[in-house]
């Protein structure tokens, strides 16, 4: 082939890869056009598929843990709630293999946050935990896993006390998990403890999507703080003029405030008209405060 | 024209010899088992499972006569030496591999309108009539056959320069990684680094996308396949089949023979 002939194929072959690109984004639009797509998984029994599995069965696991996330990765970007394939999907997954730990880690996470945030089913985190707990009883990891679930999303604080209390027993669990446990148990639910909770996550994940979910946990913890705060100003300023403060910067005018406060994410509180602190209309902390407050 | 259609007759010629559409047998007896099963052990689903098992067994058996046909079609000609013959005589080494290509497809086109067929008379022995609407399975017919003749232009491809065992797993991979360019393309860039998240799709629009001929579903469900989808697939598979013959080509052109 001589040099020309080179060049033209190589022209060919570039200039026909252009047209496929192009070609190719007409395509998806039509193909979104024409197909609503509906949230199907093929062979929802466990058993059945880890017979298929043969052998394989840990290959399939991880592959079918890869579709978890990206089912969940999907829905979120997309700002989707319906998450209805995610327990049968996390099934597969641990029957499949059930020493793959970030299934029931994760799993648990995406299960038990409320809506949008997760499939606000608790109820099915609990028993994905305590299968997984089944499997890997030294695990203290998934204790930890459960007693959190028990004590956000299903505010039963004796078990999340008692998962703690059970995995602070492994000598390799977090040295303030008993301590944890006893203050659960005594108090209940209090914002210091879900600060620590939380904190910890953020401290120790290395996830980047877990990081940012409890660092969202973290500001809207704090927003709850702030608001109860200024509430006590406000209750302050009634005794001294009277009549509830509607506007924040007559309580910075009072004196009672120094500075007009601002969330997490630098946008100041405002007071509703019975004089109470509420997110600005204009954080996007508001939206997730609405949909999943950090108190659950 | 002539010399790539004779190459193409004969390629087909051979096909027939090698007694490729056997499979003809095992397919008919599939259906027509499915199609009296079926109706047994369901209910209201006879058309659906019908539809999608003649369609997926069309797609299987095209499959696989396009990997293990297409990769032999070159080497096999070499292996005997026959090729030696072939060049001789006044062709070209790009009509042989057009040749080569165009006779497969017809036996490939011939294979599948047959299963078509069987298909369609499974469904009416099922349905008792066929209806205006079926004939979007027509439609699904022809996308696996555009997606089978991309896929033996990749196995020749493959078979080109290298051997036969490793032109079918480059081949069988290609095909499985075509099947996943939409999920390469939503990749979330949370949970990948965004160097790879571009990279994935940027192969994802360069990987031939074999979910593009994927409408099996929409088939089995009497959904209407648009016009306009039926024509941008059509000149996707043309251009990709164009693009992957024209390397194909360049490399046996340039191959030592000796």
């Amino acid at each position: 082939m001589s040099l020309k002939s080179y060049i033209a194929l190589l022209l060919f072959v570039l200039l026909g890869f252009a047209c496929v690109w192009r070609l190719q984004e007409r395509i998806d639009v039509r193909q979104r056009a024409m197909v609503s797509e509906d949230d199907q998984l093929m062979l929802r029994s466990s058993k059945l598929v880890k017979g298929l599995s043969l052998e394989y069965a840990p290959l399939v696991a991880d592959i079918y843990w890869t579709r978890v996330v990206q089912y969940f990765g999907n829905k979120q970007a997309a700002n989707q709630v319906d998450l209805r394939l995610l327990w049968p999907l996390l099934d597969v997954t641990s029957v499949l293999d059930p020493q793959l730990m970030p299934v029931y880690h994760f799993g648990s996470t995406f299960l038990s946050d409320a809506s949008p945030g997760g499939a606000g089913r608790p109820d099915l985190a609990v028993e994905l935990l305590e299968r997984g707990l089944r499997a890997n009883p030294d695990e203290w990891r998934l204790y930890y896993d459960l007693g959190f679930v028990y004590y956000f999303d299903m505010k039963d604080y004796a078990k999340a006390s008692a998962a703690l209390y059970e995995g602070s027993k492994n000598p390799k669990a977090f040295i303030w998990m008993k301590a944890m446990a006893a203050k659960i148990a005594t108090e209940g639910n209090s914002t210091e403890t879900s600060n620590f909770l939380w904190q910890d996550v953020y401290n120790t994940t290395k996830d980047p999507l877990v990081k940012q979910n409890a660092l969202r946990h973290l500001q809207l913890l704090r927003a709850e703080d702030d608001r109860k705060q200024i509430d006590t100003v406000a209750d302050e300023y009634q005794k001294w003029f009277g009549r509830r403060p509607v506007r924040m910067s007559e309580l910075v005018q009072s004196g009672l405030l120094r500075r007009e406060p601002v969330d997490a994410l630098g946008y100041p509180y405002i007071l509703s008209e019975a004089g109470k602190a509420e997110l600005n209309l204009k954080t996007p902390l508001r939206d997730k405060w609405i949909k999943a407050p950090a108190s659950k | 024209m002539t010399r790539i259609g004779t190459v193409a007759l004969n390629t087909f010629r051979e096909a027939v010899r090698d007694r490729v559409l056997y499979n003809l047998v095992f397919f008919a007896l599939v259906m027509m088992a499915a199609a009296i099963l079926v109706g047994q052990i369901s209910i209201g689903i006879e058309q659906i499972v019908i539809v999608s098992l003649g369609l997926s067994a069309i797609s299987i058996i095209g499959l696989l006569i396009s990997v293990f046909i297409g990769v032999g079609l070159v080497s096999k000609e070499i292996d005997k030496r026959t090729l030696y013959a072939l060049l001789a005589k006044p062709l070209r080494r790009w009509e042989f591999i057009l040749g080569k290509f165009a006779g497969l497809a017809l036996t490939l086109a011939v294979n599948t309108a047959a299963m078509a067929a069987g298909l369609f008379l499974a469904l009416f022995y099922v349905k008792h009539s066929i209806e205006r609407a079926d004939t979007v399975v027509l439609v699904a017919v022809y996308f696996i056959l555009l997606k089978l003749a991309l896929v033996v232009a990749l196995a020749m491809l493959f078979s080109c320069f290298t051997t036969p065992l490793l032109a079918i797993l480059f081949t069988a991979g290609l095909y499985i990684a075509g099947l996943f360019v939409h999920e390469m393309r939503n990749m979330q860039a949370g949970m990948i680094d965004p160097a790879i998240g571009r990279l994935l799709r940027w192969l994802s629009y360069v990987l031939p996308n074999f979910e593009n001929f994927d409408v099996m579903g929409a088939a089995a469900h009497g959904r209407v396949i648009p016009a306009a989808l039926i024509a941008q697939n059509t000149v996707y598979g043309v251009l990709y089949c164009a693009i992957v013959l024209a390397v194909t080509m360049a490399i046996f052109s340039q191959r030592n023979l000796k």
